[in-house]
């Protein structure tokens, strides 16, 4: 089980900026399809506009020099009908008599065909079809223009305005992106700054953060609030805890100076002696638990000094030493496996030695008599780690989260304490940096990690 | 020997006084600094005890004005105050020892007796007890000439229970005087039992310590 915080293992998921810009690009590929799509058709109708103001006036000319000169001007054949094409320009205009006026339409219609030249050739032509009366005989007037070009021009239209909106989309693109990074970067200013895990309000980083969005700017006053209230209730509640322990020192010392001085006195009875001396542990028991918040408490408002070079295996081998009879006492043995040194620089020397008495202490308390503690120091990367692992009685997964917890004890658990010794370890390990890691399995032990990094400079 | 006790706590001062005296001390008390300046600079003390929330005066600039003055008398600081740096300054101005509160009367005794032997050397550095000749300068403990291989904690308790021969010092006592500096969590443990038990093993493999007595359900006593 681990305790480190959550947030580490988290999966990381897209930031802002990435989904900006996936969207930015879907959104301008969109765009881009549609309107080449779309080109064709505009292309299309556009020129078709053209063409058809060009054949109705055209036709209104041919009409004009009908009525001016008569039919006769333009139709020179038998059968009335006139057809005149210019290969150049793909233009034709004629004239065919109307035989049955019911096919005829009564008013112009414009209308793509296929229109077969004289020359024999097939083409795809524009043609407006208007219908006249002259000298009581009914014709229709075609004026046609060929388009076959026009299906060229409208691809080669759309290759080149594809070509030149996927040019603006890119660049587009890379200035979008650009501005929302610098759209961006006060979230993500807050977001290194604010939003890394502190050990305490203490550690927070008041500086404003300078932006001109609005947004953000309420954001980061929104957090800076927030932690100052944070702050504010931490500080009140360390202050609390140290004042009243600080208070309480006096009261108990009279006790426990009243219960010495009674006791020196012979003539007491066996009983009351007893009494009394229980009373004085008890005092004593109330003495530790005030005394350890106040270490707690300390720590936590930085009233301890961090300025010595503590050589870790000496270190150890002075708790070890100091504890050695505990161990005889349980027929444990120390098992050390110290594959490297450290020093702990800067660290205060006396809080470490408490951190270590207690971890190796709670090793004994919850170990099985014969059994072992197996310290290892090594390095891992550029991690120093101290392990102390026991063979004891181990503990339930869902126990580890709260251990270091004041005042919680296990429910189970039948040795006395009174619940500070774990949250002593905690906090002197972060008071040096360090992160604890606790693994336990019921019956087969538990071990706790002290992980500190390694200082490159 | 004469003992100022600067203390504002009454209740406090007078447990200490009532100790003291009985240890044959010549006690004064003082509740507030300017009369404990005026006592310890008019009169020849051996000790000073001093606290240092006094409500008139920091108990440090009463030392630094006695040290000024070229007292003589030795300093123990007694303080609750959290502040780190006390100890620190305190031992600086010249303080000869510093005690936490809560602190008990017997601790207190100790380091007196540690004191004296260091400031002025005693007669004797040796402390003896029955047939054992127990050299608080060298550390070593022997029986008719016969050296006893005795543990650090081991000789602690034994030079502990002997500077308060013939009167009981309870488990409590004794695990605060060994393990004193020691915050674990342990409150009911029975280390101290086993410390006992080692000791008295050791020393009665060299002679008879009838006098090493267990009062049952308190603790021990040296009793000559």
């Amino acid at each position: 089980m681990n305790i480190l915080p959550s947030f580490i293992k988290r999966r990381k998921s897209p930031t802002i900026q990435t989904k900006f810009a996936i969207y930015n690009g879907l959104s301008k590929i969109v765009i881009v399809l549609a309107f080449n799509a779309i080109l064709p058709i505009i292309v299309q109708k556009l020129v078709y506009d053209h063409i058809d103001k060009r054949l109705i006036a055209r036709s209104e000319r041919v009409l004009l020099t009908v009525k001016k000169g008569g039919i006769e001007e333009i139709t020179l054949e038998q059968d009335c009908s006139f057809e005149s094409y210019s290969i150049l320009k793909e233009e034709f205009v004629a004239i065919y008599p109307i035989l049955d006026p019911r096919k005829m339409s009564r008013d112009m219609d414009i209308s793509d065909e296929e229109w077969r030249s004289s020359n024999g050739e097939a083409m795809k032509h524009r043609i407006i079809k208007r219908p006249f009366t002259y000298d009581n005989q009914l014709y229709e007037l075609n004026v046609g223009e060929g388009i076959g070009s026009i299906e060229q021009l409208k691809n080669t239209f759309q290759q080149f305005s594809f070509m030149i909106m996927l040019f603006f989309v890119i660049v587009s693109l890379f200035i979008d992106l650009g501005f929302v990074s610098i759209l961006m970067r006060p979230l993500n200013k807050i977001m290194e700054r604010k939003l890394k895990p502190v050990p305490s309000p203490n550690n927070f980083d008041f500086t404003k953060i300078n932006t001109t969005t609005r947004e953000f700017n309420k954001l980061d006053q929104r957090i800076n609030e927030m932690m100052l209230m944070l702050k504010d209730a931490f500080q009140i509640e360390k202050e609390f805890i140290s004042n009243v322990s600080h208070e309480l020192q006096t009261p108990i010392s009279i006790i426990q100076n009243r219960l010495e001085n009674l006791m020196i006195d012979q003539e007491l009875n066996e009983e009351v002696m007893i009494k009394l001396s229980d009373s004085q542990r008890t005092l004593n028991r109330m003495s530790k638990i005030i005394k350890a918040l106040l270490l707690i408490s300390k720590i936590e408002n930085d009233q301890y000094l961090k300025n010595e070079k503590i050589d870790l295996i000496q270190l150890l081998d002075e708790v070890l030493e100091e504890i050695e009879e505990r161990l005889i006492e349980k027929d444990i043995k120390i098992i050390r496996q110290f594959y490297e040194n450290f020093e702990i620089n800067p660290g205060n020397k006396a809080l470490l030695y408490t951190m270590f008495t207690n971890v190796i202490n709670n090793a004994i308390k919850y170990n099985k008599e014969g059994g072992n503690i197996i310290i290892t120091t090594k390095t891992i990367g550029n991690e120093f780690t101290i392990e102390i692992k026991d063979t004891g009685l181990g503990m339930k997964k869902e126990d580890i989260p709260t251990i270091f917890d004041r005042f919680k004890r296990l429910n189970n658990s039948t040795a006395e304490g009174f619940g500070l010794g774990l949250p002593i370890v905690k906090t002197i390990a972060n008071f040096h940096q360090m992160k604890v890691r606790v693994d336990s399995e019921v019956g087969v032990g538990t071990s706790f990690t002290f992980i500190t990094e390694i200082n490159t400079d | 020997m004469n003992v100022l006790i600067v203390e504002d706590e009454r209740s406090l001062s007078h447990e200490m006084e009532i100790y003291l005296t009985k240890q044959n001390f010549n006690c004064d008390v003082a509740f507030n600094g300017k009369s404990g300046t005026d006592m310890v600079l008019s009169n020849e003390y051996d000790f000073v005890l001093l606290d240092l929330g006094l409500p008139d005066m920091d108990g440090l600039e009463l030392l630094r004005e006695a040290k000024k003055k070229k007292c003589e008398a030795a300093f123990i600081i007694l303080t609750a105050r959290s502040e780190v740096e006390d100890k620190i300054k305190g031992l600086d101005l010249g303080a000869d020892d510093y005690i936490g509160k809560p602190f008990s009367l017997a601790e207190l005794q100790a380091r007196m007796q540690a004191i004296l032997r260091r400031k002025h050397g005693l007669k004797s550095n040796v402390m003896q007890i029955a047939d054992f000749e127990i050299d608080i300068s060298n550390r070593t403990v022997h029986c008719n000439g016969n050296l006893i291989n005795l543990t650090k904690k081991e000789f602690d308790l034994l030079h502990y229970l002997g500077l308060h021969k013939n009167r009981v010092l309870t488990r409590t006592q004794l695990t605060e005087h060994i393990w004193g500096d020691v915050l674990d969590d342990d409150y009911e443990s029975n280390y101290i039992d086993v410390h006992i038990k080692n000791l008295r093993k050791k020393l009665s493999a060299q002679g008879s310590v009838d006098w090493f007595e267990t009062v049952r359900g308190v603790g021990y006593r040296v009793n000559l």
